[in-house]
């Protein structure tokens, strides 16, 4: 028994005193570099963006929360406004091969087109590096980074954790309230809440 | 309480037991379809007894792999909700929820049931009631079902009972759900002393018990609190245990309390609600329990 306990404090002090893996993103910290490759075929390097503002949005066609913002336009609506305003868009797919959600790049080149989506690129994450990167839980969580490359948001897309499409119309949406405030050179009021959704289906994970 | 032991193998089978019991029993077992699984209204008394609060129960059976989620999801999903439509005069409270499972082993760890829970819910029946043989409890719920995809659902229930002004009795037919529903609620915790430090990125929840405790898990109630995926990490100490939550990323301001259900060796389920004690702002301040020891070990802080 005292053999356990001495066990137990080792691998708690073990725990304690390792480093993190990777350095996840965080709130108000350096958004960690990356290079993925599009649906469209082009590579895009999140460092050649400096200077602009850049939204992360983690996607999964088959998610009902991610369906409510689609079938309503709403995803759609925001792409448009804010990379008409120069802002760059990513929208992210982490399921891994086999996994729900997973695409190939010519399946989410069609559903681009089909749902009149309109990010700047859609990235290709199977291996789940991306996601794990920037720790993504859910889809459809949200990160917006600043020209300066600082996390300035992460979290929810909204305030209405529902699938209901219906409780879009008087949501308050945490990434245009990031991105106002913050080209408005304005303290962002919500830099960080929960990301609602469904679970990111990252290669070998059984959730 | 005792230290822990095995007894869930038992449990299990029991409860196994129970459901073919009631699967032979074929009665009662008519809920209405949710996504992979049956949703049913039950009551724990035979009528509504004017004057004396009772209780309503969602029963709901999941199919093998699938889950509901807890009032706090954890890193995804969300909780069952209910519209009730009760006659003027029955008043319902808000669910009681039995302790949930960690759901996940990943970078991504939820809250919430597998195969069958009872959600249930006190209701008060005011003085104000007519008596009525055939009242109409109604209630609509929402619900989110998820295995590896998540389904979202809808069911409009119903239940008729009559309202009498005679003393209540219970239904035998819905004794054992409600039953096993009170089983898995979370108790007050005993006369046990409980202390939270908030140490840079984890709080570390100590907890002054005399019985050696070898498995304790939290679940906050809270969202963006603790980092939901995190190993927990259990420290048993000479008359309680410390238990390491690392914090949520997403918690950017201090909290003043931490709250929530602490689960011991599996099967024990504790409400605790306990003061955020920072280790800067402490000095002379007497904090209880296993706390003050281990800071008066630890001599004065640089």
């Amino acid at each position: 028994m005292k053999r356990s306990i001495l066990y137990t404090i080792l691998v708690a002090v073990m725990i304690c005193t390792a480093p993190p893996l990777v350095a996840a993103a965080k709130v108000g910290q350096a958004a960690p570099d990356f290079t993925a490759t599009a649906s469209n075929g082009k590579t895009f390097r999140l460092y050649d963006y400096r200077g602009k503002y850049v939204v992360l949005e983690w996607h999964n066609n088959g998610c009902p929360y991610v369906g409510k913002h689609y079938k309503s336009g709403n995803m759609q609506r925001l792409q448009k406004q804010w990379t008409g305003r120069s802002v760059v868009w990513f929208t992210i797919i982490s399921s891994g091969p086999g996994r729900q959600g997973y695409v190939t790049a010519s399946e989410e080149n069609a559903y681009l087109v089909k749902m009149q989506a309109a990010p700047t690129a859609a990235l290709l994450d199977p291996t789940g590096e991306l996601g794990h990167l920037y720790d993504a839980k859910t889809s459809p969580q949200m990160v917006v980074i600043n020209p300066q490359g600082v996390v300035i948001y992460d979290g929810a897309i909204d305030d209405k954790p529902t699938t209901d499409l219906n409780d879009i119309t008087g949501a308050t949406n945490y990434v245009t309230l990031a991105l106002e405030q913050a080209m408005a050179g304005k303290q962002v009021d919500m830099p960080a809440t929960r990301p609602y959704g469904c679970s990111v289906k990252y290669p070998g994970s059984t959730h | 309480m005792k230290g822990c032991k095995s007894s869930r193998r038992f449990s299990s089978a029991l409860a196994f037991l129970v459901a073919l019991l009631l699967c032979a029993a074929g009665a009662q077992a008519s809920g209405s379809p949710i996504p992979h699984g049956t949703l049913e209204l039950i009551a724990e008394n035979k009528w509504i007894a004017i004057g004396h609060p009772f209780y309503l129960g969602l029963h709901f059976q999941l199919e093998r792999g699938w889950h509901i989620y807890w009032v706090n999801p954890g890193d995804s999903g969300e909780p069952p909700r209910v519209t009730w439509k009760l006659p003027a005069g029955l008043n319902p409270g808000v669910i009681e929820w039995p302790a949930p499972r960690r759901l996940g082993t990943s970078s991504i760890v939820d809250f919430g049931y597998e195969d069958a829970v009872t959600l249930i819910v006190p209701v008060r029946a005011e003085l104000s009631l007519a008596a009525q043989p055939l009242a109409r409890l109604g209630a609509e719920i929402k619900v989110l079902v998820c295995r590896e995809i998540c389904i979202p659902g809808k069911a409009q229930l119903s239940l008729t009972l009559p309202i009498k002004s005679r003393p209540p009795a219970p239904d035998a037919r819905t004794r054992e759900l409600f039953a096993g529903a009170r089983k898995d609620l979370p108790q007050p915790a005993p006369n046990w002393k409980f202390s939270v430090d908030d140490a840079k990125d984890s709080f570390v929840l100590g907890a002054n018990v005399a019985p050696q405790i070898t498995q304790a898990i939290f679940f906050p109630l809270a969202e963006a609190q603790i980092d939901n995926s995190a190993p927990q990490n259990l420290q048993p100490l000479a008359g309680g245990f410390r238990l390491t939550l690392r914090k949520s990323d997403r918690l950017l301001k201090p909290i003043e309390r931490l709250k929530g259900v602490l689960v011991l060796c599996g099967n024990q389920a504790y409400l605790i609600d306990v003061p955020v004690s920072r280790r800067v702002a402490q000095k002379n301040n007497s904090s209880s329990g296993i706390h003050e020891i281990q800071s008066s070990r630890e001599g004065p802080q640089k």
